[in-house]
């Protein structure tokens, strides 16, 4: 394989890899904190991908603001999520993980009601290529990945600086005991919420412009961040960001070695042999 | 009174673990608590502390009702819990599971005072403050989830089994600290399996069995007490 292909694929696995690191930290918060898999995850990064057709494409708002909107718009539907179905199903997970997958059905069909069974493509916000040491980069994959590596790194200092992030990691570790030290656990749950969903919206408005929007676009990102939080270690952030990239640059290789299908089925494979030999995942605790 | 819990009766589903607990804690007293394994002590404080609410009855702190209101509204209202277990934050380090004590409290300059006067008082953690909680010892651990408790400044401390599963030689070291704390002038509960370190340390005492509250009086007598000699300090 010559250089140049060698470094196209690797920029695009790592751009790939954000974009799935991204869905995943949104999954593995919720998981953390709530101790659910929320299967209806990919429908909010569904969601966020129609907020930026609908503000970018149709009422021409910036792109970037466009996608902050597309977030808090989300992030605020999930909120009310939280408080409808996953709060009173608070004390069993079973159920909530059932009610998750309900969801699923659920927003998919309110995606094809309201928005239509379309196809509906978004314009490219930036166009034109880069040449760097003799490899050609499209612009727009770099300004996704700049995004999401942003969205990333102000996740972590939001966990880690900001009072509220603290509370998180409180209630994700001890949930009593945070609530004895006056952290209000059902406040925090429904933030938590609503910043996860909001991270998959902002995944969903970033690939928007690469992929066509659909209802039913949600199915794949999901699996693969399933894929990406075990491979990493439920819960754990690091493990989500290192099993995102690794992920990434798995399909990118795979694709471009032995073609999509073969690719995708190497990510369940990996996720297969991960659950049997170390079902901690890469960071994970017990 | 500081504290009066008044015919308190607490329901887990159908099982009735409190059938109608009262009890009295002085301003500035340590007031022990004995039973069995499942008689009820830690339902009393987890009651106490807004994180299981009753089926019926009132609990009173400085005056004011207390019942109903959720754990942040009573740890604001200076009641401390020092949980069964520790329950520390498990992968934050030793300052932060400190920190996270203060959490209610605006007092930016006197928190971090106060974290410094705790790493004086417990120089262990002082050395281990950048350690990840998980990883201490157990008497190590017990010492941070009773400092983190102090970091709130509690008018009225709770204490569910501090001794537990620690070596005699740490069981006399929080023996000593629950002492300080208490001339500090915080009131205590203590919640104790083992009855000889409670009542060595309470003024006062009460005995619970299967959700009753059997005895009362001052430390002094029960531990004359027959029944308290036979069933809790082994004959
Ligand atoms: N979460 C719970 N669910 C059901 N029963 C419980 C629960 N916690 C405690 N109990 C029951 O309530 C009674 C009192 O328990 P507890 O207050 O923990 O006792 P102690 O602290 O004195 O050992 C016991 O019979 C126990 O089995
Ligand atoms: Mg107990």
């Amino acid at each position: 394989m010559d250089a140049t292909l060698f470094f196209q694929t690797l920029v695009n696995g790592l751009q790939l890899g954000v974009v799935f690191v991204l869905i995943a930290l949104g999954l593995t918060l919720v998981f953390s904190i709530m101790h659910i898999i929320n299967f209806a995850h990919g429908e909010f990064y569904m969601l966020g991908g129609y907020a930026l057709f609908y503000f970018f494409a149709q009422f021409g708002v910036n792109y970037f603001v466009a996608i902050v909107i597309s977030m808090l718009l989300v992030g605020l539907i999930a909120v009310l999520i939280e408080r409808g179905v996953f709060r009173p199903l608070r004390d069993f997970p079973l159920r909530a993980l059932v009610a998750s997958l309900a969801l699923v059905m659920l927003l998919q069909g309110a995606g094809l009601l309201g928005f239509g069974p379309e196809d509906r493509g978004v314009p490219a916000v930036v166009t034109g290529t880069l040449a760097l040491g003799g490899t050609i980069f499209a612009k727009e994959r770099l300004m996704v990945m700049g995004i999401a590596g942003l969205l990333v790194v102000l996740l972590y200092l939001f966990l880690h600086r900001m009072k509220l992030g603290w509370a998180m990691r409180a209630v994700a570790q001890e949930k009593e005991a945070a609530a004895l030290q006056g952290i209000s656990v059902n406040r925090t749950s429904a933030i938590a919420f609503g910043l996860g969903c909001a991270l998959a919206a902002g995944a969903g408005a970033l690939a928007a412009p690469m992929f066509y929007i659909h209802p039913f676009m949600g199915s794949m990102p999901v699996m693969k961040a399933f894929v990406v939080i075990i491979l990493g270690g439920l819960g754990s952030i690091p493990g989500a960001v290192a099993g995102g990239l690794i992920l990434g640059l798995v399909e990118s290789f795979g694709t471009t070695f032995a073609g999509g299908v073969v690719s995708s089925m190497l990510s369940f494979l990996i996720l297969i042999l991960v659950l049997i030999i170390r079902p901690t995942g890469l960071f994970g605790h017990e | 009174m500081l504290l009066s819990l008044k015919d308190v009766k607490v329901h887990y589903g159908r099982v009735e673990a409190l059938k109608g607990v009262s009890l009295e804690a002085e301003e500035g007293a340590i007031v022990g608590l004995l039973g069995a394994n499942g008689a009820g002590k830690s339902t009393v404080l987890r009651a106490i502390s807004g994180l299981k609410a009753l089926t019926t009855g009132e609990i009173w702190f400085r005056g004011e009702r207390i019942d109903g209101a959720s754990p942040q509204s009573i740890v604001s209202k200076g009641i401390a819990l020092v949980p069964e277990g520790r329950k520390l934050f498990p992968f934050m380090t030793v300052r932060e599971n400190l920190r996270l004590g203060a959490y209610l409290r605006k007092d930016r300059s006197q928190i971090n005072k106060d974290l410094k006067e705790i790493m004086e008082h417990f120089p262990i953690l002082e050395e281990r403050k950048g350690q990840q909680a998980g990883r201490l010892s157990g008497g190590e651990q017990q010492m941070l989830s009773i400092g983190r408790a102090l970091m709130s400044k509690p008018t009225l401390l709770l204490m569910d089994e501090p001794s537990l599963g620690l070596s005699p030689l740490m069981v006399t070291e929080i023996a000593n600290i629950i002492v300080d704390i208490n001339k500090g002038g915080v009131s205590i509960v203590l919640v104790e399996q083992n009855a000889r370190l409670a009542l060595s340390l309470a003024h006062k005492g009460y005995v619970l069995e299967t959700g009753n509250v059997v005895l009362e009086g001052d430390a002094q007598e029960l531990i004359d007490n027959e029944h308290v000699k036979k069933a809790y300090l082994g004959g």
